[in-house]
């Protein structure tokens, strides 16, 4: 092997997605000097100008890092050989981008996303206190390893709101400032100020679930997008195209960081990006304090980047692997604690067509009256509840295949007739139930399995545990009254033990927390065994909200970014 | 008038384009997978993106082959069609009881699913000929975006005019010619 071409910077930015792109925004405006390893390409948005192709994107995974060439391991037991994700890498191949890794060059998951934009609730802090206040101890889980986290929604407040108006969030306040507002959620936190930018259009069959929602005394409202709805901050605003979730967007108007972070970072003058650059190790001197970043270029070279700040922001489970392959886990708890969404997905024939194909999938409406703590006690066992979801846009034909009902038609006139009669009336509900971190939910290297490169793959332990079917099962008899109150034709929903065992949403993996003993970070992502190095994004989690990480993880990289700097006196 | 193969051979093509039609059954006045090209689409596939398949699809289509014959006396494409129907009807049975676990479980799988996907491709991947599987189930295709009057409930989509990919490029540059 050539000898590595080294490098010298301020600092090394691994992944330039949600919040690795935050990251480098905020150290490039610092005048630092940063380079960016970003494994997938660097995008322009001419890249995106065309991308109306389902089968392209969502079929053959054009942006996301695909199995083959990423591939992550799965078991349920530890008793259990692990497999590489047999709900994507099975027979058929069918690669969605929902259960797998995100998508990757500059923007990273932040150009796949659908772009649902919610902050934390106060309670979803303070998960274990609340559940144990509310239903006692011996209500949760027997093994779990859920704590509070070791600051709260206030202390996060001003950063979620540098998300909102930095990045570009559509949405309606409910709660200004403890001030109740019509249109919003009532059951917010209350936050400093409104967003930036009014909702997004709701499409035609979102009227359908906020009147029938109404209707049975729940509130919504709608959901909060990091998508404009209105030209902002040099950006146009959406245009309803309807090929969003799993897409980059055409006009920018999605607040992918490749679109606002990025060429913030860029403008500054110090920022360069290395793009197919895929980080290996993170190099260490005899202190073990981090002093660089080995990769792999596109050219299959190995190199180096020296800097004295090194900063993972690769996705939970990427952060992890290369912490693992770097010898950083003296205290045993990288890669514990795993967590991750179990969707719930509920589907509906309505009576009329609703065109389900326009719009963005979040140009609609969410129900948080039986979200985390505002689950009323049940007979099912739930305990910490999730918001459900109205989903009426962003469906193109061959996803509709692919949530047909279990029992319909399969093939000849049936399967036709029933894709000409109902495609174009479909609408989707979903909720997201968080699990609950257990010792027996962990991820660590594969012993057998590498990547094309050489270098062991990530292996997940987990399986839903009956809390999760119990979770689901009672959101369930609430999507069915909804249903019902539709007027649905025709109902089904997606099994309470899903297949998958991974989504875009895994996340907890490298804790943050006070005590060096049983976290990997600390309260500002700086990894508590190896000064100079810090692992950013949904990694971070000590518990997990029943809503769409990104915007907490985007706050969390400006809490970070912010204290990082502020220690430096940059 | 007969699309250029680009893997398949042609008895091969003639076994994808009979299973697709059990699938996605049609004729002129009703289309279906013939009409919409997807043997094409699976075809070019297997030439690209899907050539880790290759080997499969030409292992299980000539397993097919070969059971027919054992069954019926002849090859999956030449049978009649309620023939090929009850041959359907056990591939799904092996599909829906194990997807992985036979070849013959296997091909009908993949073939279902890339019928679906040929109808409703964009017409650039040599299915969806003319759009006729949008038109099936009443999808505009590769719209730049809709307008708000357009999203109320009750409009009729079906009088967007289809677009495409091609469509969509054409566009483009007629704006960056001003």
């Amino acid at each position: 092997m050539a000898d590595p071409v080294i490098e010298h910077a301020d600092a090394v930015v691994v992944g330039l997605g949600a919040a690795g792109a935050i990251m480098a925004e905020r150290l490039a405006g610092a005048g630092l000097r940063t380079v960016g390893l970003e494994k997938g390409p660097d995008y322009t948005q001419e890249d995106f100008e065309i991308k109306h192709d389902e089968v392209r994107y969502y079929q053959r995974n054009a942006i996301v890092a695909a199995l083959t060439k990423d591939p992550v391991t799965w078991r349920a037991t530890s008793d259990d050989r692990a497999v590489v994700a047999p709900w994507s890498a099975g027979p058929l191949g069918v690669d969605e981008p929902l259960y797998g890794l995100p998508s990757i060059g500059t923007g990273g998951g932040s150009i796949h996303w659908g772009g649902a934009a919610f902050r934390f609730r106060e309670a979803d802090f303070r998960m274990r206190s609340t559940i144990v206040e509310r239903f006692g101890e011996e209500r949760l889980p027997d093994d779990t390893t859920l704590v509070d986290w070791p600051f709260g929604y206030a202390d996060l407040e001003p950063y979620y709101d540098m998300v909102e108006w930095e990045q570009g969030v559509s949405g309606a306040a409910g709660n200004v400032g403890g001030e109740l507002r019509e249109g919003g959620n009532p059951f917010e936190a209350p936050r400093a100020r409104d967003y930036p930018m009014p909702p997004l259009h709701q499409a035609a069959a979102d009227h359908r679930f906020v009147e029938a929602c109404r209707r049975l005394g729940f509130h919504p409202y709608p959901t909060p997008s990091g998508i404009n709805s209105e030209p902002y901050r040099g950006r146009a605003g959406c245009v309803y195209c309807g090929f969003c979730h799993g897409f980059p967007c055409h006009v920018g108007a999605k607040s992918t960081t490749q679109v606002t972070s990025i060429p913030a970072a860029r403008a500054t003058g110090n920022f360069e990006v290395r793009p197919f650059a895929r980080a290996f190790r993170v190099d260490r001197d005899e202190s073990g304090r981090a002093i660089g970043v080995s990769y792999f270029a596109g050219d299959g070279q190995v190199r180096e980047v020296r800097a004295e700040i090194v900063v993972l922001a690769c996705y939970a489970l990427e952060n992890v692997r290369l912490l693992l392959a770097s010898g950083i886990n003296e205290n045993g708890q990288v890669g514990r604690n795993f967590m991750t969404h179990s969707y719930g997905w509920f589907t509906s024939v309505l009576p009329e067509a609703t065109n389900p194909f326009m719009g963005p999938l979040t140009a609609a409406s969410v129900i948080d009256d039986f979200t985390s703590e505002l689950i009323p006690d049940n007979d099912a066992g739930a305990v910490w509840g999730a918001p459900v979801l109205s989903v009426t846009g962003d469906l193109q034909p061959i996803e509709a295949f692919h949530i047909m009902p279990p029992d319909g038609p399969r093939w000849g006139p049936g399967l036709k007739e029933w894709l000409r009669d109902n495609y174009t009336r479909l609408h989707r509900m979903y909720s997201q139930t968080s699990s609950f971190p257990s010792p027996r939910h962990y991820c660590d290297l594969d012993p057998v399995v590498n990547d094309p490169f050489g270098m062991p793959v990530l292996r997940i332990t987990h399986d839903w545990d009956e809390i999760d079917v119990a979770t689901v099962s009672y959101l369930s008899r609430i999507k069915h009254r909804i249903a019902d109150e539709m007027g649905v034709l025709e109902r089904w929903q997606d099994s309470a033990r899903p297949p998958y065992h991974m989504s875009t949403h895994d996340v907890g993996v490298h804790r943050l927390g006070e005590d060096p003993a049983s976290s990997v970070t600390d309260v500002y992502g700086q990894v508590h065994e190896c000064a100079g190095l810090y692992a950013i994004g949904g990694g971070q989690f000590p518990s997990y909200g029943a809503y769409n990480p990104t915007l907490t993880i985007q706050a969390l990289a400006y809490w970070c970014a912010e204290h990082l700097l502020d220690e430096r006196g940059a | 008038m007969s699309e250029a193969l680009l893997f398949l051979n042609r008895a091969e093509a003639a076994t994808v384009e009979a299973l697709a039609c059990r699938i996605m059954p049609g004729d002129e006045a009703d289309p279906g997978a013939r009409e919409a090209g997807v043997v094409t689409y699976i075809d070019r596939g297997l030439a690209g993106f899907f050539r880790d398949q290759q080997g499969f699809y030409r292992q299980a289509l000539r397993e097919l082959d070969r059971h027919c014959e054992e069954r019926h006396g002849r090859r999956f494409s030449e049978l009649d069609i309620g023939e090929q129907d009850d041959v359907v009807g056990e591939l799904d049975g092996l599909a829906q009881a194990d997807v992985g676990g036979s070849l013959l479980g296997r091909l009908f799988a993949l073939v279902r699913e890339h019928t679906v996907q040929g109808m409703f491709c964009d017409p650039a991947y040599g299915g969806n000929r003319d759009g006729v599987g949008w038109r099936l189930v009443g999808f505009p295709g590769a719209q730049w975006g809709y307008r708000v009057e357009q999203m109320r409930p009750g409009f009729d989509a079906t009088a967007i005019p289809l677009s495409t990919l091609a469509d969509l490029r054409e566009r483009a540059e007629r704006d960056a010619d001003g």
